[in-house]
C-alpha cells in the first residue's frame, strides 16, 4: 500500500511537472522605438498590430501548446540601442526570435547581433535593400523594401510624364538608399525626366531654405522620402511657399505616411492632392485573417488600420508558424521552416525568394497601391485609388489643384 | 525681380524670421548665465512645455489660441519658478556642505530635468506629433515678393515685441536693475539690500516664459513632439558662445546671424552642412574671440 502510494505521489508530481512544463511561455523578443527620436508613431502601430495577434493566438491554445509571451524593448530609433536591446532578448531574456524593427538604421544594428546568435529576426518595416542585401539566413522579410518602392514609383512618374523631378530625402540608410534607387529607376522608366534629390535631416524643423529655391524654379513634381514629423513640416513649408501641390507642381509621397492616424491633424490643406504610394488600401483583397485583424485594430482605436499593424502581425505570424512547422523552438529548425515555407497571413500567401541581393528571404511580390487624397480629412477608404495591385495605372484619375 | 535676387532676398527675410525665434530660446538662456553662471540644460524642454501647453489647451478645451498663448507663458513662468526654487536654490544657498561643485550640480540637474520632462510627456501626452492650432487661418500671406504663413508673421511680430519689452524691463525696471546688479556682483547686491534669490526667481522665470512663448507661437509650424525641444535648445548653446555668454544684445545679433547664415549657406553651399555652419562659426569665434562678440573678458582677484 505504502508502495502504491509513494508510486502515485511520483506520477502525480510527474504530470504537475510536465504540464508546468507545457505551460512554459515562448518568449518572442521586439524590439521598437517607445521614445524619441525614435519613430514611436511607428513603433506604437507596430505594438498594436503584435499584441493583437499574440491575443488572437493565446487564445486559440498557443503555439505547440505553449502561450505566446512578447518582450518589449525601446530601442529610441537608435542603431546601437536597438544593438544592445537584441543583445538582451537575446541572451538574457532567451526569446526564440527577434521582431518588430521599423527603422532601417536600426535593423542593420540588430542583424548584425541575431546573425552571430543565429536567432531568426523578423524584419516587420525595414525597407533598405542593404538588410536583404547582407544575406544572413536569419533574417526574413515579409515587408516592403526601397527597390519595390522605387519601381513602382518610377513607374508612375513616367506615366505622369513629367519632365523635371525634386525628391527630399531624410538623411538615413532607407531615405538616402531609396533616393539613389528612384534616380536609377527613373533613368529606365523615364530617360527624359530631370530628377535630382536633397538630402534633409529627419530631426529638422525647418526647411524653408531648400524649398525657396523651388519658387523660382518650380519642378513638375515633389517627391517625398522623409518619416514624420520631418514629413509634415516639410510638406507644410512647401505649402505655406505655393511649391506643392499646385497647378504646376504635383506631390507624391514614396514613404506611405498618408495612412499615420496623425497625418491629417498635422497637415490639412498641405495633404490634399498628394498622390500616396501605399501598402494598405481597404480596397485591397485581403486574406479572412487580415479583415479580422483589422477589425479588432479599428475596434480598439477606432480608427482605420494601417499597413504596419498587418505586417507586425504577420511578423509574429510567420515565427509562430515557423515554430509549429518546426515542432520545436530550436533557432536552426526556425530558420529551415521559415525558408521553406508557404505562408498565408493577414496580407495574403507567399514564399521567401532565395535569390541573393535586396530579393534574398524577401516577399519579392509585396502588393501595393498608389492612391490621391483628394480632401482634407479624408480616410484612406475614401480615397482615389490611381492603381490596384496588379492592376495598370489609371494616371487620368489624378486631380490638380486650380492654382 | 529676377530669380537670383528674389531668392536671396527671400532666403534674407527668411533668416532674420529664423534667427528671431532663436533669440527668443537663447536669450533666455543667456540670461540664466548671466546671473548663475550655469547652463541649463532643460531650456528646450520649457519651449517643448510651451507648446504642448497652449496646443492642448486650445485644442483640448475649444478655448481660441489667444486666450491659450498667455496660459502657455504662465507655464513657462511656472516652470521657471519651480526649476529655480526647487532645484537650483542650492546653488546659492548654503548647500556648500554637500560637497557638490556647483557646475557639475547644474549639469546633473538640469539635465536630468530634462530627460525627465522630456519622457513625462511623451508616456502622458503620447508621442504622436500634434499641430497646435495657428494664431491666424491664413496659410498663405504675399508680401510683395514674400511668401509667408499668416502664423509665421504674426510669430515674428510677437517676437520682435517681446525681445523689446525684455530689453526695456531690464533697462528701465526696478526689478530688471536688480537683476543687473545681481549679475555683476551677487555679494555686493546682498549686501546693498537686493533680494539675490527674489532676482534669480525672476530671471527663471522670464527666461521660462521666452521659451514657453517660443514654443508656443511655433507650434502651428514645428508640431511638437516630445523631443522638439532638443533642437532649438543645441542652437541657443551655440548662440549664446557666439554672442558672449551672459550678453543679451550679444545673443540677440548672433541669434540672427546664425538664422541669416544658415539660410544662404543651406542654398549657395550646402543644404547637408546646413546645422554646421554655425558650429563653424563657432569654433572662430573661440579660436579669434573667446568672450564672444559681445562678451567681456572676465578678470577674477
Amino acid at each position: 500500500m505504502k508502495r502504491l502510494f509513494r508510486f502515485a505521489l511520483t506520477a502525480a508530481a510527474g504530470a504537475f511537472a510536465a504540464s508546468t512544463y507545457a505551460a512554459d511561455p515562448i518568449v518572442i523578443g521586439v524590439s521598437i522605438a517607445q521614445s524619441p527620436p525614435g519613430s514611436v508613431v511607428q513603433g506604437t502601430q507596430v505594438k498594436d498590430g503584435v499584441d493583437i495577434v499574440v491575443k488572437m493566438l493565446n487564445d486559440k491554445g498557443g503555439v505547440l501548446g505553449r502561450p505566446l509571451k512578447v518582450v518589449y524593448e525601446d530601442n529610441q530609433g537608435i542603431p546601437e540601442k536597438g544593438r544592445a536591446a537584441t543583445e538582451k532578448l537575446i541572451t538574457r531574456d532567451k526569446v526564440v526570435a527577434v521582431t518588430g524593427g521599423h527603422q532601417s538604421s536600426v535593423c542593420l544594428a540588430e542583424i548584425e547581433v541575431a546573425h552571430r546568435y543565429k536567432t531568426p529576426y523578423v524584419n516587420t518595416n525595414c525597407w533598405s535593400d542593404d538588410v536583404r542585401a547582407k544575406g544572413y539566413p536569419e533574417v526574413f522579410n515579409p515587408g516592403n523594401y526601397n527597390t519595390r518602392v522605387s519601381s513602382a514609383m518610377a513607374e508612375t512618374i513616367a506615366a505622369l510624364k513629367v519632365k523635371s523631378v525634386i525628391a527630399f530625402a531624410e538623411n538615413t540608410d532607407y531615405g538616402i538608399g531609396q533616393a539613389k534607387l528612384l534616380g536609377e529607376f527613373l533613368k529606365k522608366a523615364a530617360p527624359q525626366t530631370d530628377y535630382k534629390y536633397v538630402a534633409l535631416d529627419r530631426a529638422g524643423k525647418d526647411f524653408t531654405p531648400a524649398v525657396l529655391p523651388l519658387r523660382a524654379n518650380p519642378p513638375d513634381l515633389v517627391v517625398n522620402i522623409m518619416l514624420p514629423p520631418a514629413a509634415y513640416i516639410l510638406m507644410n513649408q512647401l505649402y505655406e511657399q505655393g511649391v506643392a501641390p499646385s497647378a504646376k507642381t504635383a506631390f507624391y509621397d514614396g514613404a506611405g505616411i498618408a495612412d499615420y492616424p496623425d497625418f491629417w491633424q498635422n497637415v490639412k490643406e498641405a495633404g490634399k492632392y498628394m498622390l500616396a504610394f501605399g501598402l494598405y488600401h481597404p480596397a485591397m483583397p485581403m486574406p479572412a485573417l487580415g479583415k479580422e485583424v483589422g477589425e479588432i485594430y479599428q475596434k480598439q482605436a477606432k480608427t482605420e488600420p494601417n499597413r504596419l499593424i498587418f505586417q507586425a502581425a504577420d511578423s509574429v505570424l510567420l515565427i509562430a508558424r515557423a515554430i509549429e512547422q518546426a515542432k520545436s523552438t530550436d533557432p536552426a529548425a526556425m530558420i529551415k521552416a521559415l525558408q521553406g515555407m508557404q505562408f498565408e497571413g493577414t496580407r495574403g500567401k507567399f514564399s521567401f525568394s532565395r535569390e541573393p541581393g535586396y530579393r534574398f528571404q524577401q516577399w519579392v511580390d509585396i502588393p501595393y497601391v498608389t492612391y490621391q487624397l483628394t480632401e482634407v480629412n479624408q480616410p484612406v477608404s475614401k480615397t482615389t485609388l490611381i492603381q490596384v495591385p496588379g492592376q495598370p495605372l489609371q494616371i487620368d484619375k489624378v486631380l490638380r489643384p486650380a492654382k | 525681380m529676377t530669380g537670383t535676387p528674389l531668392l536671396a532676398l527671400d532666403l534674407f527675410v527668411n533668416g532674420l524670421i529664423i534667427g528671431l525665434f532663436y533669440a527668443l530660446m537663447a536669450v533666455g538662456l543667456t540670461m540664466i548665465f548671466g546671473i548663475l553662471k550655469i547652463v541649463n540644460f532643460a531650456h528646450g524642454e520649457f519651449y517643448m512645455i510651451g507648446a504642448y501647453t497652449y496646443t492642448l489647451i486650445s485644442l483640448g478645451l475649444g478655448v481660441s489660441p489667444w486666450l491659450a498663448l498667455p496660459v502657455a507663458a504662465a507655464s513657462g513662468a511656472l516652470l521657471g519658478w519651480a526649476t529655480e526654487r526647487w532645484l537650483m536654490r542650492p546653488l546659492y544657498t548654503g548647500y556648500g556642505s554637500w560637497g557638490l561643485m556647483k557646475d557639475e550640480y547644474a549639469v546633473v540637474v538640469t539635465f536630468g530635468l530634462s530627460l525627465l520632462l522630456i519622457n513625462l510627456v511623451d508616456k502622458v501626452v503620447g508621442p504622436y506629433p500634434v499641430r497646435g492650432p495657428a494664431l491666424s487661418d491664413v496659410t498663405r500671406v504675399a508680401l510683395g515678393p514674400f511668401m509667408l504663413s499668416g502664423q509665421k508673421l504674426i510669430t515674428a511680430g510677437v517676437a520682435i515685441v517681446l525681445l523689446i519689452g525684455l530689453a526695456l524691463f531690464i533697462k528701465r525696471s526696478l526689478w530688471g536693475r536688480q537683476v543687473q546688479a545681481v549679475a555683476q556682483n551677487r555679494l555686493g547686491a546682498s549686501i546693498a539690500g537686493i533680494d539675490t534669490a527674489r532676482a534669480t526667481s525672476i530671471i527663471f522665470m522670464a527666461s521660462g516664459v521666452l521659451a514657453a512663448l517660443a514654443g508656443a507661437l511655433l507650434a502651428p509650424i514645428i508640431n511638437p513632439a516630445p523631443d522638439v525641444g532638443i533642437f532649438p535648445a543645441v542652437k541657443s548653446y551655440v548662440i549664446v558662445v557666439i554672442g558672449g555668454m551672459g550678453s543679451i544684445p550679444g545673443s540677440i545679433v548672433a541669434a540672427l546671424a546664425l538664422g541669416v547664415l544658415e539660410s544662404f549657406g543651406a542654398v549657395y553651399l550646402s543644404y547637408d552642412y546646413r546645422d554646421t555652419f554655425g558650429l563653424v562659426l563657432l569654433i572662430l569665434v573661440l579660436l579669434f574671440r573667446p568672450q564672444g562678440l559681445f562678451g567681456e573678458r572676465a578678470r577674477e582677484v
